[in-house]
C-alpha cells in the first residue's frame, strides 16, 4: 500500500490534503501498531471461540468454526473490494503502485476465500454429511476464488512493469467484481442449501445469544486487522518487486548501450 | 459511418484470411461433440438430459479459444497500434471485431448442431434453439473479445483465456444450459432462464463495449 501523495493543484487538492492529514498518522503507524494489535486480537478470538463461547446445542463443538468462517468470508469480500477500487485507479491514472496494491489484495482475498471454503467444508461434513455441495453460496464463493486466481495467474504471466497488461488485468478485476451479484443471483435461482444469515435478523427475534455474538464480533475485528496486516506486507513486497524489476531493466539497458550515459536511458 | 463499415470490412477480410485458425476451432468443436457422443453412449441410454451441457461446453471452449486470439493477432502484426491512431471510434473497432467473431462462431455452432442432430438422434436445428444459441454466443463473445486484449499481453494465452473467461461466464452458462433444456422439454426448475440469459447477454455486451475504449487507451 504505497503512499498516494496528493498533488496540490486543483480545488479538490485542499480536501485531499485534509483527508491525507487525517489518514497519514494511521497509515504510517501500520508497521509498528498492526503486528501487536493483530496478534492480541487473534489470541483473544481464539480464546473466545474455544473457551468463552457456549457449546452449540444441536451442532456441538464443530459450530465453533463459525467464528473464523464468517469473518474470513467478510475479509475476502473486503480484499476484493480493495482490488476493485485499486483497479479503477489503475485505469484512471495508469499508476503501477495501485496495480501492486490490487495484486496484493487479490492474493489476500484468494487466501481468505480458500480459508472460507476449507472451514465450510470441515463444518459441512458432520452437519450436511458431505464436504461439498453445489449450493448457491458455495458455488459463488468457488467462482470468486476462480476469478481472482485467474487474475493473479494473468498478472504473473505478464510483466510486472507492463502498464498495458496492468490496465487489461484491471478491467478483468472490475468485471469480476461487478459479476459477483449476478453470479449470486443466478446460482440462487439454481439451488440453495446454505443456512440463512442469522446475525442480521430483525432485533427482537435475534437468533444468536449475546456471548456468541460477542465472540463473532471479536473474530471480525481480529480477521480485519490480519487482512490489513497481510495486505500491507504483500503490497510492500509487490512494490519492491516492481522497483527491482525496473532497476534490473535499467541495468540491462545501460550494459547493452555500453558506457554511454548512466541514470536514464 | 463509412469508417465503421471500413473497419467491419477489414475484420471480415481478416476473418477470411485467418480461416485456418477458425477451421481448427471448428474441428475442435466437432471432435468435442464426437467424443461426448462416444463416451456418453457408453455410459447411458438416455443422453437427452445431457445435451444442453454437452452443447454449451463445446460452444464455450471452441469460442473462447478462437476469439481469444482476435486482438493478439493485431498486436503481433503491429496493426493494433495503427488502429489506435486511426480516426475511428474505439467502440466501432470493438463492435466490428465482435461482429466478425460472432459470424464465424455462429457458422461453427450451426455445424455443431447439425452434427449433434445426427449423432444424438434429436432434432436440434429448431428456430428456438438457434435463437438461444445466438443470444448466448453474443453474450460470451462480447466478453471474450474484450478479454483477448489481455491475452495479447501475456505468455501462454491459449491456456489462460478459458481460465479467465469461464468463471465470469458461469451465470451465462447456467442460464443458457437451462434455457436450452427448456427448449428440449427438460425440467428447468421454473425460473425465467431465457430472461436471465437475455439480461446477462445485454449486460455483457454493453459493459464490454463501454470498457473497451478505456482499455484501448495508452
Amino acid at each position: 500500500m504505497s503512499a498516494a501523495t496528493p498533488t496540490p493543484s486543483s480545488g479538490a487538492g485542499r480536501l485531499r490534503r485534509l483527508v491525507w492529514a487525517l489518514v497519514r498518522p494511521v497509515y504510517e503507524a501500520r508497521w509498528t501498531a498492526l503486528p501487536p494489535l493483530t496478534g492480541a486480537a487473534m489470541l483473544a478470538m481464539l480464546v473466545g471461540a474455544v473457551v468463552v463461547a457456549p457449546r452449540e446445542a444441536i451442532e456441538g463443538e464443530v459450530q465453533r468454526i463459525f467464528y473464523i468462517h464468517v469473518p474470513s468470508a467478510i475479509a475476502a469480500y473486503l480484499a476484493f473490494f480493495v482490488v476493485f477500487v485499486a483497479s479503477i485507479v489503475v485505469l484512471l491514472r495508469s499508476d503501477l503502485r495501485f496495480d501492486a496494491v490490487a495484486r496484493a489484495a487479490a492474493t489476500v482475498g484468494v487466501l481468505f476465500t480458500a480459508l472460507t471454503l476449507a472451514t465450510g467444508a470441515i463444518w459441512g461434513k458432520p452437519i450436511w454429511g458431505t464436504w461439498w455441495a453445489w449450493d448457491a453460496r458455495l458455488t459463488s464463493t468457488l467462482v470468486l476464488l476462480l476469478i481472482y486466481s485467474g487474475y493473479l495467474l494473468a498478472r504473473s504471466l505478464s510483466d510486472d512493469t507492463d502498464v498495458r497488461a496492468a490496465r487489461y488485468a484491471a478491467v478483468f478485476a472490475i468485471i469480476g467484481f461487478v459479476d459477483i451479484p449476478i453470479i449470486n443471483m443466478s446460482v440462487r435461482w439454481w439451488r440453495t442449501l446454505h443456512p440463512d444469515p442469522i446475525v442480521t435478523t430483525l432485533p427482537g427475534n435475534q437468533a444468536l445469544p449475546d456471548s456468541m455474538l460477542l465472540v463473532l464480533m471479536l473474530g471480525m475485528v481480529a480477521v480485519t486487522l490480519l487482512t490489513l496486516w497481510l495486505l500491507s506486507l504483500r503490497a510492500e513486497t509487490e512494490r519492491i518487486g516492481v522497483e527491482a524489476a525496473e532497476m534490473r531493466a535499467r541495468v540491462d539497458r545501460i550494459e547493452a548501450g555500453g558506457v554511454r550515459r548512466g541514470g536514464e536511458a | 459511418m463509412s469508417a465503421a463499415t471500413a473497419v467491419l470490412a477489414k475484420d471480415l477480410r481478416l476473418l477470411w484470411r485467418q480461416r485456418a485458425g477458425w477451421l481448427s476451432a471448428a474441428v475442435f468443436a466437432a471432435i468435442s461433440v464426437l467424443t461426448y457422443s462416444f463416451a456418453l453412449d457408453l455410459a447411458t441410454g438416455n443422453v437427452r438430459p445431457l445435451l444442453p451441457g454437452v452443447l454449451w461446453v463445446t460452444f464455450l471452449f471452441a469460442g473462447i479459444i478462437a476469439s481469444g486470439r482476435s486482438f493478439a493477432a493485431e498486436v503481433e502484426q503491429g496493426t493494433f497500434d495503427a488502429l489506435m491512431v486511426a480516426p475511428v471510434s474505439r467502440t466501432a473497432l470493438y463492435v466490428a471485431k465482435v461482429a466478425s467473431n460472432l459470424l464465424a462462431l455462429l457458422l461453427i455452432e450451426l455445424a455443431v448442431l447439425l452434427l449433434a442432430t445426427i449423432l444424438f438422434n434429436t432434432a436440434l436445428l429448431t428456430p428456438e434453439l438457434v435463437a438461444i444459441m445466438a443470444l448466448g454466443t453474443l453474450g460470451y463473445v462480447s466478453l471474450t473479445t474484450l478479454l483477448s486484449t489481455l491475452g495479447s499481453r501475456v505468455r501462454s494465452r491459449e491456456v489462460l483465456m478459458p481460465v479467465l473467461a469461464l468463471p465470469l461466464l458461469v451465470p451465462l452458462l447456467i442460464a443458457a444450459v437451462r434455457a436450452t433444456g427448456g427448449a428440449l422439454d427438460l425440467p428447468t426448475g421454473g425460473s425465467p432462464w431465457l430472461l436471465l440469459l437475455a439480461g446477462v447477454t445485454v449486460w455483457s455486451a454493453l459493459g464490454s463495449a463501454l470498457l473497451f475504449p478505456l482499455v484501448a487507451e495508452q
